[in-house]
């Protein structure tokens, strides 16, 4: 089965094909694209964040054949070396992370939001970035947000 | 007294017992150019330091990274002695040197308060505690204490390395030493630079370092700093590896099922269905391993493969032993026996001091309350995990873990090989909090790994068996009395607590070699015959760990007793986040705001004048009070409430502003203030204390696990609540940095804020809540 993932074809193992297997663990022991997380399961905690066809979505209960032909972008494409993405940035000034196995789907989450609104207020930001954190990085997350909705809006 | 020098003694006789075990060079943790294997080029110069060819500095790295910024933290200190920017630091593994143990999370275990520091009885039992510490050598993460630890040792290794290089440089051009200066690296001469660390590295090996000595502190440039964290450029884009994301050549994985029922076992089951699954290569029986619940593991090509089969396996559980556990009955036990005990002046009491019975008795108001808090997970966000090859002997493990020495221990009784023949791996942690203290996770994946030929396997537990088969932190019920005199002053405190003991519970696990001698020092401690018949039996000994929090009163309350009871439930139990501080700091708090309101005074200026004397104290509590406006008019449907707890060595207060949503608590704004000693990166501290509050915040509101038949009933998150960004408070940070020595801060922010919180809730409706969690009620 081939994929779509961060504008490359790839191709998934035979193992990791079956139509009915998690996109996240495809990402993860097909392709050994790790920055994809698992945290429940069951779509509750949102650290198996990626993009499908840009919406933010739970990877963790979202099924192979769900995705065929459309474009997923992991953690690994939401920016590069020499362009990292505004967020990114914004994350690092803030110095977000703590444990840090969250925040790729909170990356995600937030990268799916402002593509869609680019001044959210703090209520848009509750309601898109419901992904959980045990560190409490939340205070900073939504200040890296406006931060790097700021930038954006430049 | 008598009952602590009694402890002492016992932590003596361990200690004399230890060191005819080793042979390590009087008090010195440096280490020496062999203690680090050489590779690539590097120069050993002592047990941390190498200098790579490009004169990079490479040191030890003997803590794991689990959000608390360690890394950081440890490579700033060596950055500062040796002259070097941060990132000129790289990190290597620490392998398993006694030199790399930590001796102050020892210390944090000595049983004192704050007003004990000058007693001969501390310094002495300080003393010992520290030589018994180096001597054993154990290296964990945990109790707050990695700067503390690593304080003096780092910056003397990172110092004598200096030393040594511009010793070789001065040799090496021939110039006097107090000529030549250091700057990122480079050594200097007024004629311009010379040589860089790299190239006088393998003289510098061979040069005696002389006289070293540390900067003064108004030398230091990177010491006090909040430089930005290592670790976090990987946390942004994917490419930090946990253990979870461990990937080698032609590794599988395994999903786990344990017996629901803690402490139960496996019977028959449907393996060859399972194995007959697609993908699927292995199932395993696994026996109960360092604590663990006895489970099944079905090993198949992928994650998703295994976890399905191991969805398809139908299992004759068998029922534990010693009955199945329920955790109401557990808390109901617990609160019988602290009333019993209160009565009958048992338990061991960690502080005595007047006649707190004479004086209840003769007190103007009494009062007299009883607190409680429930059984909690830790329920780290990257679930149990851990990666594991037997190939040809050796075995080699990577694993999230706080216990890099433990886990090396296990996978060698499992594997049935000698500790030297073992590997471990340090990922980075995806969250600690204390479970990655055990390792239930290693011994089973080394386990798996034996039946694969040679394969590595990477053992995943769902987050169903990640919250159901935890150490959980004990639930607890103290009594508490107090009396005030006319005035209104406190002149009584009487409290006995009973919950399970933890570090015993905890040895058996990771220490199964030193059973024996905590047994004689169980013995030493009861050498009365107080302890009762039945817990003497059962190796209960009076527990540091479970008592915390309560028994070093800071109030100056002049007849006080202050004891404890350590059960046995047969929960299994655990370190978590805070320890016993993590509630008692809310019994404490909690009351102490009792009595301010019983005496008609204000909460802060009633805590006040009790901190007499207690310096530290009394200044964090003034600046949370002042910065949150304490005693100024707020909002309608507004209120505060404070609270003041020292733990792993910090002093923290807090005030919380609570509002009512819906009949319940909606926390609004969190005002902190610590001193911990000095502050090495404030960035880091600050951060520290959101996520101290944020942790703490979600067991005040919802943290409970509820056993029942023997089962956890909370099984993953919509069970088992977390805070969430919409629900997250403002939190602001306040430094007031200390000149002692870097003291705890991974911890030390989490106690205060259920109690401030309740106090607040308390000020807002007049309903006091005196049970954690306070959504429960």
């Amino acid at each position: 089965m081939e994929l779509k993932v961060n504008g490359q074809a790839m191709t998934l193992p035979e193992i990791a094909s079956d139509p009915a297997m998690p996109l996240l663990w495809a990402l993860r022991d097909g392709l050994h694209l790790t920055g994809t997380k698992f945290g429940c399961g069951i779509a509750a905690c949102g650290a198996c964040t990626v993009h499908v066809d840009g919406q933010a979505t739970r990877s963790c209960v979202t099924p192979l054949e769900a995705c065929r032909g459309k474009a997923i972008t992991t953690i690994e494409g939401l920016g590069s070396p020499d362009h990292p993405h505004a967020l990114q940035l914004a994350w690092l000034a803030e110095q977000v992370p703590q444990c840090g196995y969250c925040q790729s789907g909170m990356l995600m989450a937030a990268a799916a939001l402002l593509a869609k609104n680019k001044n959210p207020s703090d209520a848009d930001i509750d309601a898109a970035v419901s992904n959980l954190c045990r560190c409490g990085t939340y205070p900073r997350v939504r200040a890296a947000i406006k931060q790097a909705a700021g930038g954006l809006k430049k | 007294m008598k009952r602590r020098t009694l402890l002492l003694t016992g932590t003596g006789a361990l200690g004399a017992l230890v060191v005819g075990w080793g042979v390590m060079p009087p008090r010195s943790r440096l280490g020496d150019a062999h203690t680090l294997p050489a590779v690539d080029g590097q120069v050993g110069l002592n047990g941390w330091i190498k200098i790579a060819s490009d004169g990079a500095v490479v040191l030890a790295m003997n803590r794991s990274e689990m959000g608390q910024g360690v890394h950081t933290a440890l490579s700033q200190l060596v950055a500062e002695e040796l002259d070097v920017p941060l990132g000129r630091v790289r990190l290597t593994e620490a392998g398993h040197d006694a030199i790399y143990g930590n001796i102050a999370a020892f210390l944090g275990n000595v049983p004192f308060g704050p007003r004990d520091h000058e007693r001969a009885v501390f310094k002495f039992s300080t003393w010992i505690t520290a030589k018994v510490g180096r001597e054993l050598g154990l290296n964990l993460t945990g109790g707050s204490s990695s700067t503390a630890d690593a304080w003096d040792t780092l910056r003397l290794a990172a110092a004598t390395a200096r030393a040594q290089l511009l010793g070789a440089a001065a040799l090496k051009h021939r110039l006097p030493v107090d000529e030549l200066t250091v700057k990122d690296g480079t050594i200097h001469h007024a004629s311009g630079p010379l040589s860089h660390y790299g190239e006088l590295a393998a003289q510098a090996a061979l040069t005696p370092p002389g006289q070293v000595r540390l900067k003064d502190s108004k030398q230091w440039t990177q010491i006090g700093r909040a430089l930005p964290r290592a670790d976090l450029a990987a946390k942004v884009d994917g490419s930090a590896r946990f253990g979870l994301d461990v990937r080698q050549q032609g590794q599988v994985f395994a999903a786990i099922r344990h017996c629901p029922m803690l402490g139960g076992g496996i019977g028959p089951a449907n393996v060859d269905a399972v194995r007959a699954r697609p993908g699927v290569l292995r199932v395993v029986a696994l026996g109960p391993i360092a604590g663990s619940t006895a489970a099944y593991a079905v090993v198949a090509r992928t994650t998703w493969h295994a976890r399905e089969a191991a969805k398809a396996l139908e299992v004759d559980w068998q029922p534990p032993p010693n009955g199945r556990l329920d955790s109401k009955a557990i808390l109901a036990a617990l609160e019988a026996e602290a009333r019993r005990a209160h009565a009958a002046g048992d338990g061991f009491a960690f502080l005595k001091q007047g006649d707190a019975a004479g004086a209840l008795a003769g007190a103007a108001t009494k009062l007299e309350a009883v607190y409680s808090a429930p059984h909690l997970a830790h329920v780290t966000m990257e679930p149990m995990n851990c990666t594991a090859q037997v190939l040809d002997g050796h075995v080699t493990v990577w694993a999230p873990t706080q216990v890099p020495g433990f886990a090396r221990d296990v996978a060698a009784r499992v594997a049935g090989v000698a500790p030297d023949k073992v590997t471990v791996h340090v990922t980075y942690l995806g969250g600690g909090f204390g479970r990655r203290l055990d390792i239930d996770f290693v011994g089973q994946a080394v386990r798996v790994a034996l039946e694969m030929g040679g394969l590595p396997v990477q053992l995943v537990w769902s987050r169903e068996e990640d919250m159901t088969h935890d150490f959980y932190r004990p639930a607890e019920v103290s009594v508490l009395q107090a009396g005030l005199d006319a005035a209104g002053k406190p002149v009584a405190l009487a409290i006995t607590g009973a919950s399970d003991a933890i570090v015993p519970r905890w040895a058996e696990r990771v220490l199964p070699g030193l059973a024996p001698t905590l047994d004689l020092l169980n013995r030493n401690a009861f050498p009365d015959g107080r302890a009762p018949a039945a817990l003497l039996a059962r190796g209960d000994a009076p527990d540091k760990t479970a008592s915390e929090g309560l028994f070093e009163l800071p109030y100056a309350i002049p007849n006080a007793r202050v004891a404890h009871r350590p059960t046995h439930s047969g929960v299994p139990v655990g370190m978590w986040r805070g320890v016993g501080h993590s509630h008692h700091a809310f019994f404490k708090e909690g009351f102490i705001d009792e009595l301010a309101h019983a005496a008609k005074a204000d909460p802060v200026a009633f805590r006040f004048e009790l901190l007499e004397g207690l310096p530290r104290h009394q200044a964090v509590l003034k600046r949370a009070a002042e910065a949150a406006g304490w005693g100024q008019p707020l909002p309608e449907g507004l209120a505060r409430g404070v609270a003041v707890h020292e733990s792993f060595g910090s002093v923290v207060a807090q005030v919380v502003e609570v509002t009512k949503q819906d009949g319940r608590p909606r926390v609004k704004r969190v005002v902190c203030a610590i001193d911990c000693g000095i502050v090495v990166n404030p960035g880091i501290v600050v951060r520290q204390m959101e996520s101290c509050i944020v942790f703490g915040l979600t067991a005040a509101l919802w943290g409970r696990i509820d056993i029942v038949d023997g089962e956890v009933q909370q099984k993953s998150f919509p069970d088992h609540p977390l805070m969430t960004m919409a629900q997250c408070p403002v939190i602001e940070t306040h430094l007031l940095p200390g000149d002692g020595p870097p003291t705890g801060v991974g911890e030390p922010g989490l106690p205060p804020v259920a109690p401030a919180l309740a106090n607040a809730w308390f000020a807002l409706t007049g309903d006091r809540k005196r049970k954690l969690p306070l959504m429960s009620q």
